[in-house]
């Protein structure tokens, strides 16, 4: 659905986007991740004709949109980090107001606005004025809005900043259900947890170009091989010790009271052996998990530079 | 134009809001106030002289015709350079600008929808007007002059609000660079001339003692082509033609010394009026190069 290729924008000598390269496929919920300043934003406005890139390609659907800007507004729909709302205008008006920019008049229109409506849970608002609304039913409206031209592709920018944890979690049901629909949903976020649990794919952007992406369960799984293992030992520490330094996969250890934290190299059927090793030298465990992993650390990970390049560059297992 | 989806919303915003109607009321009141004391002057004197002085209802006219020039160049550019920066500053510029509305298309309903609220302004002052017509004194093409001649001042003032509405980010700032370019216009152009002529006179004056010759020859030179983006002084040829004051016409000729007649003088106001749309057009072309994103960034971040 979208391709990125070799993106580059640079704000004077600051480089905003330093060959950005990245694919969504059609109908996933991709979450865009990055810390401040990493190029989310010049990303989301350079897809959408906002800004001008230096240098690189965007196609969408095939096309590219740098060339066919008016085709390609078609089949986006923009959800901003802020409302853009009007005073003395009502939500039937607002509504009508942005189906006109895209060429949709009378009947049509209204009918449009009217089904979207009633799909965000703001049928009854529709004589309101805008700016008399809740942040939610912005934040709602604002969805409406975007989705005024059925666009196939919706890019969000920080779609859930400001809102309550119960009004974040109807707006997360509502762009899961665009997405069993059939849309392809791009959304830039910082609550990685709300990424975690709602996207298929994701993409961790840093310095102005793309880090890690793929799909979500995927990228999870590796940072769990990454993560210490955790043995807690009830009984035979010092036999449970020499196991552990004596095996091929293990790389660090540290102790506190009775509990083990292992770096651990091995795969699944490597830490299935370990345990049955240390319960075959009657070493009594009563505690042995791999530590498991979330975007939070994962992010953390990736965005602290100096980790980063340990991780990255010394090839070490896990990423 | 009705299909333009800016101008559209304008119209029904500002139809809720009260501005229009206490303009359109305040305006009102004031012309017919006048006009009645007007009115009242002449039947009084009637009674006493014996005599009605047919020049007081041509007063009225230029009263009336002064009255809705200023307010056209005045509340114009407050009316135009709050209009993109606002946008800008509730952030929903950047939105309509991903819609596939053009950035002229953005400009161009600002522009119109302006200018449908000052022509409201303009034929709601059609009775007062229509006064003078009872004594005469005034044609149909000469109201027919007259407002084509606001057409264009209205264009020009509220081009240039746009203009520095789109390239400002601030609607303050937008409003006050406006009003600083239209001073520059209205008297700026007449204070160059003024000093170029007064700094040739006193070279004259040199070579006169001299040589004796004569002082007045002298003039301020191509500067003088300057005022013909003056409205005001469109404006002043307009009306004392209209109410027939032999000596305006000869004025702008003999303005800042004499000159040969050429066509540009002879024909000073279709000329200045024609130069004063096309400054309109260059500045709604800044505008909207301004906001298009693919070219207008560089300009906006120098201010």
């Amino acid at each position: 659905m979208l391709q990125i290729k070799n993106l580059k924008k640079t704000y004077g000598k600051y480089p905003a986007l330093d060959g950005l390269s990245m694919e969504v496929k059609k109908r996933a919920l991709y979450g865009f991740v990055g810390p401040n300043g990493a190029g989310k934003t010049t990303t989301i406005k350079i897809l959408m004709g906002l800004l001008k890139a230096d240098s690189g390609q965007i196609l969408i659907d095939g096309m590219d949109a740098q060339k066919n800007q008016r085709e390609v507004k078609g089949k986006i729909g923009y959800v901003p980090d802020v409302f853009g709302v009007y005073d003395n205008l009502k939500v039937r008006e607002y509504m009508e107001f942005f189906a006109s920019c895209y060429g949709m008049e009378g009947l049509m229109a209204r009918k449009r606005c009217s089904l979207l409506l009633e799909q965000v849970g703001l049928e009854e608002r529709t004589d309101f004025y805008v700016d008399g609304l809740s942040r939610g039913m912005k934040q709602r409206l604002c969805l409406a809005r975007a989705l005024i031209h059925d666009p196939e592709l919706l890019i969000l920018d920080e779609p859930a900043s400001g809102l309550d944890p119960r009004t974040r979690l109807e707006f997360r049901e509502l762009l899961s259900e665009l997405n069993d629909q059939g849309k392809t949903i791009f959304i830039s976020s910082h609550v990685l947890s709300e990424l975690n649990q709602m996207c298929s794919d994701i993409g961790i952007i840093d310095q102005g170009r793309m880090i890690v992406s793929g799909n979500i369960r995927e990228i999870t799984e590796r940072v769990d091989q990454s993560n210490p293992l955790i043995i807690r030992v009830y009984q035979n520490m010092e036999k449970a010790m020499a196991i552990l330094r004596s095996h091929s996969c293990v790389r660090t250890i540290s102790i506190k009271d009775n509990c083990l934290s292992v770096g651990f190299a091995g795969d699944n059927q490597d830490e299935a052996l370990l345990l049955q090793q240390m319960i075959d030298a009657e070493v009594l465990v009563n505690g042995f998990f791999r530590q498991q992993g979330n975007l939070e650390s994962l992010f953390i990970q990736i965005t602290d530079h100096e980790e980063k390049e340990e991780l990255l560059y010394e090839g070490k297992p896990g990423l | 134009m009705k299909g333009n989806p800016v101008y559209r919303r304008e119209m029904t915003v500002s139809s809720r809001s009260i501005r229009l109607p206490v303009m359109v009321m305040v305006f009102n009141s004031i012309l017919a106030l006048v006009a009645l004391l007007n009115m009242y002057s002449v039947a009084s004197q009637s009674r006493v002289t014996a005599e009605i002085q047919y020049s007081s209802f041509l007063r009225l006219y230029v009263f009336v015709a002064l009255i809705e020039f200023l307010m056209l160049i005045f509340i114009m550019p407050a009316l135009t350079a709050g209009s993109i920066s606002g946008e800008r500053e509730r952030q929903t510029l950047n939105l309509m600008l991903s819609t596939q509305m053009t950035p002229v298309e953005i400009v161009l309903g600002k522009l119109i929808s302006s200018m449908i609220n000052m022509a409201l302004l303009v034929i709601s002052s059609f009775p007062v007007i229509s006064l003078v017509f009872i004594y005469g004194g005034i044609q149909l093409k000469d109201l027919g002059l007259l407002l084509l001649l606001y057409l264009s001042v209205a264009l020009l003032s509220s081009s240039l609000g746009l203009c520095f509405s789109a390239v400002c980010k601030r609607s303050t700032v937008a409003t006050a660079l406006s009003y600083g370019f239209l001073s520059f216009l209205l008297i700026g152009t007449y204070a160059i001339n003024f000093f170029v002529w007064s700094i040739a006179q006193m070279g004259a004056a040199r070579y006169v003692n001299q040589v004796g010759g004569i002082a007045s020859q002298v003039n301020s030179g191509g500067f003088f082509y300057l005022l013909l983006l003056n409205p005001a002084l469109t404006f002043y040829q307009v009306i004392g033609n209209q109410v027939g004051d032999q000596e305006v016409s000869s004025m702008v000729i003999q303005h800042f010394g004499n000159r040969q007649a050429n066509p540009v003088l002879n024909g000073w106001i279709p000329f200045s009026i024609c130069l004063q749309i096309l400054l309109a057009i260059l500045f709604l072309v800044i505008a909207v190069r301004t906001i298009d994103p693919a070219c207008g960034k560089k300009i906006r971040r120098q201010l």
